[in-house]
């Protein structure tokens, strides 16, 4: 369950960010590098605890996935690479290997974990 | 309703600077590091153990970094092996993370030390989010844990770079076929290595030691 120390790093890089903009927060948008090992699920259940009793109580967190892309390190690819899908596994590996010749490769996207934006909800749109 | 919108810093960035605040550190100091992760019980201490006295045979000066819930039991047992170590005690953290570790490389006598191996909290999953600025990292599975541990964790395992198997001595006991665990490693991850072992019997140690480059004596970085 680090799902709690990654939502805490969150919450207290985002909220010193928010300062100076009026308003309620409605949202924050994440992006998660597919290759990272956490759960959506437990990161909006850490976000709710997390961020009670500060400004983003009540913001929904909303997630959206960066697929793999890779720099081959023996020919010129650079792409998506292929998925493992196994039906018994229930789930799709992104193989870190070329997929044009089977090279060792470096990882260009695929382990991030960054804030998009931050939707605010502010007094104006209430007179809307 | 407005956005915000933010230019892209990784939320971890923190954790990130700081682990390469430390890999800079460690080769400053000419150090190199291993991070050892694995469930609890799959015999990372052991193996640790195993190494610290390999790399002595060698003339390295290994260091270790103990990392546990609470108490010193790991530490302890480095300790006498004659390793240079630290007690890290993460109370409810299931994970090292970078902050912690520069904290610990400051009580090491760093220019005393050839090689350094970290182990963390007994925990697959946790610890692979959090980079902790060392050269190397090795996942230790025991065949106790099933021959489905890749196929239980293939995420994990598609980014690890090297995977001991551990405790092979004892898969016929459990039924369990090794082999298994290595052909669902391959698939998964093409360029990985993984070996097998027997750390309480030092059997597959010298395997280890080669793969890690333990056994080189000169000038490392």
């Amino acid at each position: 369950m680090h799902e709690y120390s990654v939502v805490t790093e969150l919450v207290d890089a985002l909220l010193p960010r928010l300062e100076g903009h009026e308003g309620e927060i409605a949202a924050v948008f994440l992006k998660k590098g597919s290759l990272r090992i956490l759960s959506d699920r437990a990161l909006v259940n850490a976000f709710e605890v997390v961020a009670h009793g500060t400004r983003l109580e009540g913001a929904t967190l909303e997630i959206e996935e960066i697929p793999v892309r890779v720099a081959c390190r023996s020919c010129t690819y650079e792409g998506p690479v292929e998925v493992y899908e196994d039906e018994s596994l229930h789930f799709a590996v992104p193989v870190l290997s070329c997929p044009k010749c089977q090279g060792e490769v470096e990882i260009r996207a695929g382990r991030e974990l960054m804030v998009d934006r931050v939707s605010i909800r502010s007094a104006a749109d209430e007179g809307a | 309703m407005h956005d915000v919108r933010f230019q892209g810093e990784d939320i971890l960035a923190r954790q990130l600077e700081l682990a390469d605040r430390n890999f800079k550190q460690l080769k400053e100091r000419s150090v190199r590091a291993v991070s050892v992760m694995g469930a609890i019980g799959s015999g990372k201490t052991t193996l640790i153990e195993r190494l610290i006295v390999r790399g002595a045979s060698s003339g390295l000066r290994v260091g270790t970094i103990a990392a546990d819930s609470a108490g010193d039991d790991d530490h302890v047992r480095f300790l006498a092996r004659n390793a240079a170590s630290v007690n890290v005690n993460t109370q409810d953290d299931c994970h090292l993370d970078a902050h912690t570790v520069q904290h610990a490389l400051e009580e090491l006598p760093l220019d005393d030390i050839d090689w350094l191996f970290i182990e963390n909290v007994g925990n697959l999953i946790c610890p692979a989010d959090f980079p902790l600025g060392t050269e190397l990292e090795m996942v230790v599975i025991s065949v106790t844990e099933g021959d489905d541990m890749v196929r239980k964790h293939p995420k994990i395992f598609a980014q690890t770079d090297l995977v001991v198997i551990n405790k092979v001595d004892l898969a016929n006991a459990v039924g369990v076929d090794p082999n298994r665990i290595v052909s669902d490693y391959a698939k998964v991850n093409p360029h990985g290595v993984a070996l097998q072992t027997d750390a309480l019997h030092e059997r597959g140690i010298d395997e280890l030691a080669r793969a890690l480059g333990l056994e080189c004596t000169n000038t490392l970085w």
